[in-house]
Protein backbone atom coordinates (compact mmCIF):
# COMPACT_ATOMS: atom_id res chain seq x y z
CA UNK A 1 0.00 0.00 0.00
CA UNK A 2 1.43 3.42 -0.99
CA UNK A 3 2.49 5.59 1.70
CA UNK A 4 0.06 8.55 0.00
CA UNK A 5 -2.56 6.82 1.09
CA UNK A 6 -2.79 8.08 4.11
CA UNK A 7 -3.67 11.43 4.67
CA UNK A 8 -2.17 11.16 8.24
CA UNK A 9 1.41 10.43 6.10
CA UNK A 10 3.73 12.35 9.04
CA UNK A 11 6.30 13.70 5.76
CA UNK A 12 3.22 15.73 4.23
CA UNK A 13 1.75 18.58 5.64
CA UNK A 14 -1.96 18.01 5.89
CA UNK A 15 -4.30 20.18 4.44
CA UNK A 16 -7.72 20.55 6.77
CA UNK A 17 -10.74 20.15 3.95
CA UNK A 18 -12.12 23.47 3.21
CA UNK A 19 -16.22 23.73 3.79
CA UNK A 20 -18.01 22.55 0.72
CA UNK A 21 -18.61 24.78 -1.89
CA UNK A 22 -22.31 26.22 -1.98
CA UNK A 23 -25.13 23.88 -3.57
CA UNK A 24 -27.88 24.02 -5.12
CA UNK A 25 -31.48 26.54 -4.62
CA UNK A 26 -32.63 23.14 -3.23
CA UNK A 27 -30.36 23.91 -0.20
CA UNK A 28 -32.32 26.56 0.56
CA UNK A 29 -29.15 28.77 -1.47
CA UNK A 30 -27.01 28.81 1.94
CA UNK A 31 -24.19 26.84 0.35
CA UNK A 32 -24.72 24.58 3.13
CA UNK A 33 -25.17 20.53 2.28
CA UNK A 34 -28.80 20.02 4.50
CA UNK A 35 -31.81 20.91 3.35
CA UNK A 36 -33.39 24.12 5.00
CA UNK A 37 -35.97 21.72 6.27
CA UNK A 38 -33.95 19.24 7.81
CA UNK A 39 -32.09 21.93 9.27
CA UNK A 40 -34.96 23.59 11.04
CA UNK A 41 -35.96 20.27 11.97
CA UNK A 42 -32.39 19.67 13.55
CA UNK A 43 -32.72 22.97 14.98
CA UNK A 44 -35.61 22.34 16.87
CA UNK A 45 -34.60 19.08 18.14
CA UNK A 46 -31.28 21.09 19.29
CA UNK A 47 -32.76 23.62 21.01
CA UNK A 48 -35.87 21.37 22.98
CA UNK A 49 -32.40 19.72 24.02
CA UNK A 50 -30.31 22.24 25.20
CA UNK A 51 -32.88 23.68 27.13
CA UNK A 52 -33.62 20.19 28.40
CA UNK A 53 -29.90 19.88 29.88
CA UNK A 54 -29.66 23.63 31.01
CA UNK A 55 -33.14 22.70 33.37
CA UNK A 56 -31.60 20.14 35.62
CA UNK A 57 -29.08 22.24 37.04
CA UNK A 58 -30.71 25.18 36.98
CA UNK A 59 -33.75 23.42 39.00
CA UNK A 60 -31.48 21.70 41.10
CA UNK A 61 -29.90 25.14 42.10
CA UNK A 62 -33.14 26.84 43.04
CA UNK A 63 -34.75 26.83 46.31
CA UNK A 64 -37.99 27.74 47.34
CA UNK A 65 -37.94 30.88 49.05
CA UNK A 66 -40.06 32.43 51.68
CA UNK A 67 -41.24 36.49 51.27
CA UNK A 68 -38.72 39.08 52.26
CA UNK A 69 -38.86 40.04 56.03
CA UNK A 70 -40.67 37.31 56.86
CA UNK A 71 -41.93 36.82 60.30
CA UNK A 72 -43.18 33.44 61.66
CA UNK A 73 -46.15 33.83 63.55
CA UNK A 74 -46.33 33.85 67.33
CA UNK A 75 -45.72 30.02 69.00
CA UNK A 76 -45.32 29.16 65.38
CA UNK A 77 -41.90 27.50 64.20
CA UNK A 78 -39.32 29.57 62.30
CA UNK A 79 -39.42 27.81 59.48
CA UNK A 80 -42.98 27.03 57.65
CA UNK A 81 -43.97 23.54 56.61
CA UNK A 82 -42.28 22.74 53.23
CA UNK A 83 -46.44 21.96 51.86
CA UNK A 84 -46.83 26.00 53.35
CA UNK A 85 -48.25 28.11 50.86
CA UNK A 86 -46.20 30.53 52.35
CA UNK A 87 -42.93 29.28 50.92
CA UNK A 88 -42.41 30.89 46.73
CA UNK A 89 -41.07 27.98 44.60
CA UNK A 90 -39.25 28.85 41.47
CA UNK A 91 -41.68 28.17 38.99
CA UNK A 92 -40.20 28.14 35.47
CA UNK A 93 -37.50 26.38 36.74
CA UNK A 94 -39.81 23.49 38.70
CA UNK A 95 -42.30 23.56 35.21
CA UNK A 96 -39.48 22.92 32.90
CA UNK A 97 -37.70 19.91 34.59
CA UNK A 98 -40.59 18.51 35.16
CA UNK A 99 -41.51 18.87 31.26
CA UNK A 100 -38.51 17.15 30.22
CA UNK A 101 -37.79 14.92 33.20
CA UNK A 102 -38.83 11.83 31.21
CA UNK A 103 -36.10 13.16 28.40
CA UNK A 104 -33.47 13.77 30.96
CA UNK A 105 -33.65 10.22 32.97
CA UNK A 106 -33.98 8.23 29.25
CA UNK A 107 -30.61 10.08 28.51
CA UNK A 108 -28.90 10.27 31.77
CA UNK A 109 -28.49 13.90 32.09
CA UNK A 110 -30.67 14.59 35.20
CA UNK A 111 -28.01 16.02 36.90
CA UNK A 112 -26.85 19.40 39.18
CA UNK A 113 -22.92 19.50 38.15
CA UNK A 114 -22.24 20.49 41.99
CA UNK A 115 -19.09 19.18 41.98
CA UNK A 116 -17.27 19.98 45.05
CA UNK A 117 -20.18 22.56 46.10
CA UNK A 118 -21.28 24.55 47.46
CA UNK A 119 -18.60 23.58 50.40
CA UNK A 120 -15.94 20.56 50.33
CA UNK A 121 -17.36 18.51 52.84
CA UNK A 122 -16.28 15.80 55.21
CA UNK A 123 -16.39 12.43 53.65
CA UNK A 124 -17.89 9.27 55.43
CA UNK A 125 -16.40 5.83 56.05
CA UNK A 126 -17.94 2.79 57.18
CA UNK A 127 -16.36 -0.09 59.43
CA UNK A 128 -17.78 -3.31 59.51
CA UNK A 129 -17.60 -6.90 61.22
CA UNK A 130 -19.06 -10.17 60.31
CA UNK A 131 -19.47 -12.77 62.79
CA UNK A 132 -20.34 -15.80 61.87
CA UNK A 133 -21.31 -18.89 63.79
CA UNK A 134 -18.51 -20.78 64.74
CA UNK A 135 -17.25 -17.47 66.39
CA UNK A 136 -14.81 -16.55 63.51
CA UNK A 137 -15.14 -12.76 62.17
CA UNK A 138 -14.33 -10.72 59.42
CA UNK A 139 -13.36 -6.93 59.20
CA UNK A 140 -13.22 -4.45 56.56
CA UNK A 141 -13.73 -0.67 55.97
CA UNK A 142 -14.69 0.93 52.76
CA UNK A 143 -13.20 3.15 51.29
CA UNK A 144 -10.12 0.94 52.17
CA UNK A 145 -6.95 2.00 50.13
CA UNK A 146 -5.08 -1.26 51.13
CA UNK A 147 -8.27 -3.44 49.93
CA UNK A 148 -9.57 -1.71 46.70
CA UNK A 149 -7.80 -1.09 43.75
CA UNK A 150 -7.13 0.24 41.14
CA UNK A 151 -8.35 3.98 42.48
CA UNK A 152 -11.37 3.77 40.31
CA UNK A 153 -12.50 0.82 42.25
CA UNK A 154 -11.39 2.21 45.73
CA UNK A 155 -13.98 5.72 44.84
CA UNK A 156 -16.28 3.56 44.08
CA UNK A 157 -16.50 2.08 47.49
CA UNK A 158 -16.22 5.83 48.49
CA UNK A 159 -18.96 6.61 46.61
CA UNK A 160 -20.93 4.02 48.39
CA UNK A 161 -19.83 5.73 51.91
CA UNK A 162 -20.53 9.03 50.88
CA UNK A 163 -24.07 8.47 49.28
CA UNK A 164 -25.72 6.34 52.20
CA UNK A 165 -26.17 10.02 53.72
CA UNK A 166 -28.36 10.99 50.30
CA UNK A 167 -30.12 7.93 50.26
CA UNK A 168 -30.39 7.41 54.14
CA UNK A 169 -30.73 4.62 57.31
CA UNK A 170 -31.79 2.25 54.90
CA UNK A 171 -28.98 1.85 52.03
CA UNK A 172 -26.72 0.95 55.14
CA UNK A 173 -29.08 -1.60 56.24
CA UNK A 174 -28.66 -2.71 52.66
CA UNK A 175 -24.79 -2.59 52.89
CA UNK A 176 -25.06 -4.54 56.10
CA UNK A 177 -27.12 -7.17 54.48
CA UNK A 178 -25.00 -8.23 51.97
CA UNK A 179 -21.84 -7.89 53.77
CA UNK A 180 -23.93 -10.89 56.39
CA UNK A 181 -24.38 -12.18 53.22
CA UNK A 182 -21.31 -12.27 51.72
CA UNK A 183 -19.32 -13.49 54.40
CA UNK A 184 -22.18 -15.73 55.98
CA UNK A 185 -22.64 -14.25 59.56
CA UNK A 186 -24.27 -11.63 61.08
CA UNK A 187 -22.67 -8.20 60.45
CA UNK A 188 -22.24 -5.20 62.66
CA UNK A 189 -21.86 -2.09 60.56
CA UNK A 190 -20.62 1.54 61.78
CA UNK A 191 -20.90 4.53 59.48
CA UNK A 192 -18.54 7.49 60.76
CA UNK A 193 -18.17 10.76 59.69
CA UNK A 194 -14.25 11.84 58.65
CA UNK A 195 -14.48 15.66 59.95
CA UNK A 196 -12.13 17.91 58.14
CA UNK A 197 -9.11 19.82 59.89
CA UNK A 198 -8.22 23.42 59.69
CA UNK A 199 -5.12 24.26 58.56
CA UNK A 200 -3.51 25.18 61.90
CA UNK A 201 -4.09 22.01 63.61
CA UNK A 202 -2.28 20.57 60.45
CA UNK A 203 0.27 23.12 61.30
CA UNK A 204 0.14 21.69 65.10
CA UNK A 205 0.80 18.74 63.75
CA UNK A 206 -2.76 16.79 64.02
CA UNK A 207 -2.44 14.35 61.10
CA UNK A 208 -5.37 14.06 58.50
CA UNK A 209 -6.53 10.76 60.00
CA UNK A 210 -6.06 11.43 63.47
CA UNK A 211 -8.95 9.05 65.67
CA UNK A 212 -10.32 12.28 67.18
CA UNK A 213 -11.35 13.31 63.48
CA UNK A 214 -14.15 10.14 62.91
CA UNK A 215 -17.02 10.30 64.93
CA UNK A 216 -19.41 7.54 64.72
CA UNK A 217 -22.89 8.42 63.50
CA UNK A 218 -24.90 5.27 62.99
CA UNK A 219 -24.45 2.02 63.71
CA UNK A 220 -26.56 -1.01 61.91
CA UNK A 221 -26.53 -4.48 62.23
CA UNK A 222 -27.43 -7.10 58.76
CA UNK A 223 -28.30 -10.61 58.77
CA UNK A 224 -27.42 -12.94 55.54
CA UNK A 225 -30.55 -12.36 52.41
CA UNK A 226 -32.77 -15.14 52.18
CA UNK A 227 -32.76 -15.82 48.33
CA UNK A 228 -33.70 -13.01 46.02
CA UNK A 229 -35.93 -11.39 49.01
CA UNK A 230 -34.27 -8.85 51.68
CA UNK A 231 -35.05 -8.77 54.89
CA UNK A 232 -34.07 -5.39 56.33
CA UNK A 233 -32.66 -5.90 59.89
CA UNK A 234 -32.94 -3.58 62.69
CA UNK A 235 -30.11 -1.53 64.20
CA UNK A 236 -29.49 1.72 66.29
CA UNK A 237 -31.35 4.91 64.87
CA UNK A 238 -28.52 6.97 62.89
CA UNK A 239 -28.23 10.35 64.34
CA UNK A 240 -28.78 13.54 62.15
CA UNK A 241 -26.09 14.33 59.68
CA UNK A 242 -24.69 17.45 59.71
CA UNK A 243 -24.71 19.30 56.28
CA UNK A 244 -27.10 16.98 54.86
CA UNK A 245 -29.21 18.15 51.76
CA UNK A 246 -30.00 17.82 48.72
CA UNK B 1 -41.65 52.50 9.67
CA UNK B 2 -40.63 49.95 6.62
CA UNK B 3 -37.47 51.01 7.59
CA UNK B 4 -37.89 49.53 10.76
CA UNK B 5 -39.61 46.21 9.09
CA UNK B 6 -36.46 46.14 7.48
CA UNK B 7 -34.10 46.24 9.92
CA UNK B 8 -35.74 44.13 11.60
CA UNK B 9 -35.76 41.78 8.53
CA UNK B 10 -32.27 42.00 8.07
CA UNK B 11 -31.50 41.32 11.96
CA UNK B 12 -33.53 38.15 11.72
CA UNK B 13 -32.13 36.84 8.37
CA UNK B 14 -28.70 37.56 9.82
CA UNK B 15 -29.46 35.60 13.28
CA UNK B 16 -30.59 32.77 10.69
CA UNK B 17 -27.00 32.99 8.66
CA UNK B 18 -24.86 32.73 12.18
CA UNK B 19 -27.42 30.06 13.48
CA UNK B 20 -26.85 28.31 10.11
CA UNK B 21 -22.54 28.72 10.10
CA UNK B 22 -22.42 27.61 14.25
CA UNK B 23 -24.48 24.73 13.31
CA UNK B 24 -24.37 23.26 10.41
CA UNK B 25 -20.84 24.20 8.39
CA UNK B 26 -19.74 20.86 7.76
CA UNK B 27 -16.31 20.38 9.43
CA UNK B 28 -13.53 17.78 9.41
CA UNK B 29 -14.35 15.04 11.92
CA UNK B 30 -10.48 15.11 12.97
CA UNK B 31 -12.14 16.68 16.51
CA UNK B 32 -14.70 14.76 17.39
CA UNK B 33 -12.71 11.24 15.85
CA UNK B 34 -10.00 11.87 18.63
CA UNK B 35 -12.56 12.34 21.23
CA UNK B 36 -13.97 8.68 20.37
CA UNK B 37 -10.52 7.79 20.88
CA UNK B 38 -9.75 9.53 24.27
CA UNK B 39 -13.87 8.68 25.83
CA UNK B 40 -13.80 4.84 24.10
CA UNK B 41 -10.40 4.12 25.92
CA UNK B 42 -12.27 5.84 29.48
CA UNK B 43 -15.62 3.80 28.95
CA UNK B 44 -13.12 0.66 28.33
CA UNK B 45 -11.15 1.43 31.37
CA UNK B 46 -14.60 2.82 33.57
CA UNK B 47 -16.36 -0.64 32.77
CA UNK B 48 -13.57 -3.17 33.24
CA UNK B 49 -12.78 -2.10 36.54
CA UNK B 50 -16.34 -3.28 37.53
CA UNK B 51 -15.35 -6.47 36.32
CA UNK B 52 -13.48 -6.46 39.33
CA UNK B 53 -16.74 -6.63 41.33
CA UNK B 54 -19.70 -6.64 39.18
CA UNK B 55 -22.31 -9.24 41.03
CA UNK B 56 -21.39 -6.35 43.87
CA UNK B 57 -22.45 -3.21 41.85
CA UNK B 58 -24.00 -4.43 39.51
CA UNK B 59 -25.76 -7.70 40.38
CA UNK B 60 -29.34 -8.28 41.59
CA UNK B 61 -28.51 -8.74 44.77
CA UNK B 62 -25.30 -6.88 45.02
CA UNK B 63 -24.56 -3.42 47.48
CA UNK B 64 -28.17 -2.11 46.46
CA UNK B 65 -30.42 -4.72 45.61
CA UNK B 66 -32.12 -3.99 42.42
CA UNK B 67 -35.79 -3.61 43.58
CA UNK B 68 -34.02 -1.25 46.46
CA UNK B 69 -32.63 1.08 44.00
CA UNK B 70 -35.65 1.11 41.54
CA UNK B 71 -37.45 2.04 45.12
CA UNK B 72 -35.27 4.99 45.30
CA UNK B 73 -35.16 6.21 42.22
CA UNK B 74 -38.73 6.33 42.36
CA UNK B 75 -40.37 3.69 39.98
CA UNK B 76 -40.23 5.89 37.11
CA UNK B 77 -40.28 3.84 33.69
CA UNK B 78 -37.76 6.80 32.09
CA UNK B 79 -34.92 5.57 34.55
CA UNK B 80 -33.92 2.12 32.82
CA UNK B 81 -31.30 0.06 32.44
CA UNK B 82 -30.53 -3.65 31.40
CA UNK B 83 -29.38 -4.79 34.55
CA UNK B 84 -32.77 -3.92 36.07
CA UNK B 85 -34.42 -7.51 34.39
CA UNK B 86 -30.97 -9.36 34.16
CA UNK B 87 -30.87 -12.09 37.16
CA UNK B 88 -28.58 -15.45 36.28
CA UNK B 89 -25.39 -14.40 36.94
CA UNK B 90 -23.78 -15.77 33.64
CA UNK B 91 -26.22 -13.51 31.70
CA UNK B 92 -24.46 -10.67 33.48
CA UNK B 93 -21.13 -12.01 32.70
CA UNK B 94 -22.34 -12.31 29.11
CA UNK B 95 -23.35 -8.60 29.21
CA UNK B 96 -20.66 -7.21 30.94
CA UNK B 97 -18.14 -8.84 28.23
CA UNK B 98 -20.66 -7.81 25.37
CA UNK B 99 -20.30 -4.01 26.50
CA UNK B 100 -16.42 -4.45 27.23
CA UNK B 101 -16.10 -5.63 23.67
CA UNK B 102 -18.37 -2.88 22.23
CA UNK B 103 -16.27 -0.29 24.39
CA UNK B 104 -13.12 -1.59 22.62
CA UNK B 105 -14.99 -1.22 19.25
CA UNK B 106 -15.54 2.40 20.18
CA UNK B 107 -11.78 3.43 21.29
CA UNK B 108 -10.38 1.60 17.92
CA UNK B 109 -12.99 2.82 15.78
CA UNK B 110 -14.39 -0.37 14.37
CA UNK B 111 -18.00 -0.45 13.06
CA UNK B 112 -17.85 3.12 14.85
CA UNK B 113 -21.47 4.32 14.14
CA UNK B 114 -23.23 1.51 15.70
CA UNK B 115 -19.90 0.95 18.49
CA UNK B 116 -20.84 4.49 19.25
CA UNK B 117 -24.82 3.72 19.82
CA UNK B 118 -24.18 0.81 21.71
CA UNK B 119 -21.46 1.97 23.79
CA UNK B 120 -24.56 4.93 24.96
CA UNK B 121 -26.76 3.05 25.80
CA UNK B 122 -24.55 0.57 27.96
CA UNK B 123 -22.90 3.35 29.25
CA UNK B 124 -26.71 4.83 31.14
CA UNK B 125 -27.64 1.08 31.96
CA UNK B 126 -24.58 0.71 34.78
CA UNK B 127 -24.98 4.63 35.43
CA UNK B 128 -28.49 4.14 35.85
CA UNK B 129 -27.87 0.75 38.15
CA UNK B 130 -25.10 2.50 40.47
CA UNK B 131 -27.44 5.67 40.60
CA UNK B 132 -27.28 6.72 43.47
CA UNK B 133 -25.39 4.74 45.12
CA UNK B 134 -21.57 4.27 43.39
CA UNK B 135 -21.84 7.20 40.46
CA UNK B 136 -19.94 10.51 40.41
CA UNK B 137 -18.70 12.52 37.89
CA UNK B 138 -16.84 10.32 35.73
CA UNK B 139 -20.22 8.68 35.00
CA UNK B 140 -21.85 11.81 33.78
CA UNK B 141 -18.80 12.62 31.68
CA UNK B 142 -18.79 9.04 29.87
CA UNK B 143 -22.38 9.16 29.14
CA UNK B 144 -22.43 12.85 27.42
CA UNK B 145 -19.46 12.16 25.25
CA UNK B 146 -21.24 9.01 24.26
CA UNK B 147 -24.44 10.77 23.57
CA UNK B 148 -23.17 13.42 21.15
CA UNK B 149 -20.51 10.57 19.44
CA UNK B 150 -23.38 8.52 17.74
CA UNK B 151 -24.53 11.57 16.05
CA UNK B 152 -21.44 12.01 14.14
CA UNK B 153 -19.13 9.88 11.79
CA UNK B 154 -16.73 9.47 14.85
CA UNK B 155 -14.92 6.82 13.23
CA UNK B 156 -14.00 8.85 9.83
CA UNK B 157 -10.36 8.94 11.06
CA UNK B 158 -7.70 7.49 13.59
CA UNK B 159 -10.22 4.32 13.53
CA UNK B 160 -9.90 1.05 12.23
CA UNK B 161 -12.53 1.29 9.86
CA UNK B 162 -10.90 3.81 7.94
CA UNK B 163 -8.02 1.43 7.86
CA UNK B 164 -10.45 -0.99 6.18
CA UNK B 165 -11.86 1.58 3.73
CA UNK B 166 -8.16 2.09 2.51
CA UNK B 167 -7.81 -1.89 2.32
CA UNK B 168 -10.74 -2.14 0.27
CA UNK B 169 -9.16 0.50 -2.33
CA UNK B 170 -11.25 3.56 -1.24
CA UNK B 171 -8.80 6.31 -0.66
CA UNK B 172 -10.75 9.56 -0.67
CA UNK B 173 -10.36 11.61 2.01
CA UNK B 174 -12.53 11.96 5.40
CA UNK B 175 -15.29 14.79 4.08
CA UNK B 176 -16.36 17.82 6.35
CA UNK B 177 -19.46 16.84 7.88
CA UNK B 178 -22.23 18.73 9.45
CA UNK B 179 -23.25 15.99 11.92
CA UNK B 180 -19.79 16.04 13.07
CA UNK B 181 -19.95 19.82 13.77
CA UNK B 182 -23.44 19.17 15.02
CA UNK B 183 -21.91 16.60 17.28
CA UNK B 184 -19.26 18.64 18.18
CA UNK B 185 -21.31 21.64 19.36
CA UNK B 186 -23.19 20.11 21.21
CA UNK B 187 -20.52 18.70 23.13
CA UNK B 188 -19.67 22.12 23.82
CA UNK B 189 -22.26 23.64 24.37
CA UNK B 190 -22.90 20.71 27.13
CA UNK B 191 -19.88 21.72 28.61
CA UNK B 192 -20.47 25.23 29.36
CA UNK B 193 -23.79 24.26 31.27
CA UNK B 194 -21.81 21.86 33.14
CA UNK B 195 -19.29 24.58 33.90
CA UNK B 196 -21.56 27.72 34.64
CA UNK B 197 -23.87 25.38 37.40
CA UNK B 198 -20.88 24.11 38.92
CA UNK B 199 -19.50 27.96 39.60
CA UNK B 200 -23.11 28.90 40.36
CA UNK B 201 -23.12 26.48 43.06
CA UNK B 202 -20.01 27.45 44.28
CA UNK B 203 -20.92 30.95 44.88
CA UNK B 204 -23.30 29.68 47.65
CA UNK B 205 -20.20 28.30 49.59
CA UNK B 206 -19.31 30.32 52.25
CA UNK B 207 -15.71 28.77 52.21
CA UNK B 208 -15.48 29.52 48.25
CA UNK B 209 -16.72 33.16 48.79
CA UNK B 210 -14.05 33.26 51.40
CA UNK B 211 -11.47 31.89 49.58
CA UNK B 212 -10.84 28.59 52.00
CA UNK B 213 -12.15 25.89 49.79
CA UNK B 214 -9.49 24.24 47.69
CA UNK B 215 -7.83 23.82 51.23
CA UNK B 216 -10.93 22.20 52.69
CA UNK B 217 -10.66 19.69 49.22
CA UNK B 218 -6.91 19.02 49.34
CA UNK B 219 -6.99 18.36 53.80
CA UNK B 220 -9.87 15.46 52.72
CA UNK B 221 -7.90 12.23 53.75
CA UNK B 222 -10.07 9.96 51.83
CA UNK B 223 -9.68 12.06 48.46
CA UNK B 224 -6.13 12.91 48.83
CA UNK B 225 -3.27 11.26 46.24
CA UNK B 226 -0.84 13.74 47.20
CA UNK B 227 -0.09 15.67 50.08
CA UNK B 228 -0.80 19.04 49.06
CA UNK B 229 -1.25 19.93 53.02
CA UNK B 230 2.27 21.97 53.01
CA UNK B 231 -0.66 24.76 51.43
CA UNK B 232 -1.35 25.31 55.07
CA UNK B 233 1.26 27.41 54.86
CA UNK B 234 0.28 29.17 52.10
CA UNK B 235 -3.06 30.50 53.06
CA UNK B 236 -2.96 33.52 50.07
CA UNK B 237 -2.34 30.77 47.31
CA UNK B 238 -5.17 28.53 48.46
CA UNK B 239 -6.71 31.89 48.06
CA UNK B 240 -6.45 32.52 44.84
CA UNK B 241 -6.41 29.05 43.35
CA UNK B 242 -9.98 29.06 44.87
CA UNK B 243 -11.37 32.19 43.48
CA UNK B 244 -9.36 31.33 40.55
CA UNK B 245 -11.79 28.27 40.09
CA UNK B 246 -14.79 29.93 40.76
CA UNK B 247 -14.22 32.84 37.90
CA UNK B 248 -13.01 30.26 35.77
CA UNK B 249 -16.41 27.90 35.83
CA UNK B 250 -18.41 31.17 35.85
CA UNK B 251 -16.70 32.55 32.56
CA UNK B 252 -15.63 29.59 30.69
CA UNK B 253 -18.93 29.75 28.68
CA UNK B 254 -17.89 32.87 27.55
CA UNK B 255 -14.07 33.16 27.17
CA UNK B 256 -14.38 30.09 25.60
CA UNK B 257 -15.55 31.19 21.83
CA UNK B 258 -13.26 33.73 21.76
CA UNK B 259 -9.81 32.62 19.81
CA UNK B 260 -7.66 35.07 22.09
CA UNK B 261 -9.37 33.91 25.48
CA UNK B 262 -9.67 30.21 24.40
CA UNK B 263 -6.36 29.02 25.21
CA UNK B 264 -6.02 30.71 28.69
CA UNK B 265 -9.32 28.82 29.59
CA UNK B 266 -8.22 25.66 28.08
CA UNK B 267 -5.16 25.26 29.82
CA UNK B 268 -6.72 26.20 32.97
CA UNK B 269 -9.15 23.33 32.53
CA UNK B 270 -6.21 21.28 31.95
CA UNK B 271 -4.57 22.22 35.40
CA UNK B 272 -8.03 22.47 37.53
CA UNK B 273 -8.79 19.23 35.99
CA UNK B 274 -5.24 17.74 36.78
CA UNK B 275 -4.92 19.13 39.69
CA UNK B 276 -8.25 17.09 40.82
CA UNK B 277 -6.52 14.25 39.17
CA UNK B 278 -3.10 13.84 40.84
CA UNK B 279 -4.11 16.00 43.90
CA UNK B 280 -6.96 13.99 44.41
CA UNK B 281 -6.95 11.08 43.37
CA UNK B 282 -9.83 11.19 40.22
CA UNK B 283 -7.69 10.30 37.73
CA UNK B 284 -10.34 9.17 35.85
CA UNK B 285 -12.43 11.85 36.16
CA UNK B 286 -9.85 14.49 35.39
CA UNK B 287 -9.23 13.29 32.27
CA UNK B 288 -13.07 12.76 31.03
CA UNK B 289 -13.17 16.12 31.54
CA UNK B 290 -9.92 17.33 29.74
CA UNK B 291 -11.15 14.91 27.21
CA UNK B 292 -14.04 16.56 26.99
CA UNK B 293 -12.68 20.12 26.23
CA UNK B 294 -10.82 18.71 23.62
CA UNK B 295 -14.01 19.30 21.81
CA UNK B 296 -12.73 23.05 21.83
CA UNK B 297 -9.53 22.31 19.72
CA UNK B 298 -9.80 23.08 15.98
CA UNK B 299 -9.81 19.82 13.59
CA UNK B 300 -6.52 21.68 11.79
CA UNK B 301 -4.86 21.62 15.36
CA UNK B 302 -5.70 18.06 16.11
CA UNK B 303 -4.76 16.63 12.80
CA UNK B 304 -1.11 18.53 13.36
CA UNK B 305 -0.42 16.77 16.15
CA UNK B 306 -2.46 13.38 15.91
CA UNK B 307 -2.42 12.65 12.54
CA UNK B 308 1.91 12.11 12.73
CA UNK B 309 1.06 9.21 15.44
CA UNK B 310 -2.13 7.96 13.55
CA UNK B 311 -0.14 7.60 10.61
CA UNK B 312 2.67 5.48 11.94
CA UNK B 313 -0.26 3.32 13.23
CA UNK B 314 -1.56 2.71 10.33
CA UNK B 315 1.60 1.75 8.34
CA UNK B 316 2.28 -0.73 11.36
CA UNK B 317 -1.14 -2.15 11.13
CA UNK B 318 -1.02 -2.09 7.28
CA UNK B 319 2.45 -2.90 7.25
CA UNK B 320 2.77 -0.02 4.44
CA UNK B 321 5.91 1.68 4.30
Amino acid sequence: MSKKRFESNPTVRPNPPKPSPPQSSSRGGSGLPWHVAWRCLVSLFVALHLTAVFSAPWDLATQSALPPGYMAPQGQPDLPPANSSVWQRPAVTRALRSFFSHYLNLAYLNHGYEFFAPDPAGTHVINYRVTRSDGSTVEGQFPDLKEQWPRLLYHRHMMLAEQTEMMGRESGLHYADYLATLHSGTCRLEWAIHFLLSPQRVLDGTPLDAPSTYQVIASLNGNPRRGASNNASSGELPVVIPGGGR
Amino acid sequence: MISSLANTRDYVAECWQAWNRFWFRPTDPATLSLVRFLAGGMLLYTHLVWSLDLQAFVGPEGWLPVDYMRQIQGQQWSVWSVFFWIKPVWLLWCVHVFALIVFACLMLGLFSRPAAVLSYLLAVSYAHRVSPGAFFGLDKVNCMLALYLMLGPCGARYSLDRIRRFRRGDTSPAMPSTSANVAIRLMQLHLCIIYLFSGLAKLAGENWQAGTAVWWAVANFEYQSLDMTWLANWPVLVALLSHVTVFWELFYCCLVWNRFSRPLVLWLAVGVHGGIAIAMGMITFGLAMIFANLAFLSPATVRRWVDPFAGWGARKLTGAK
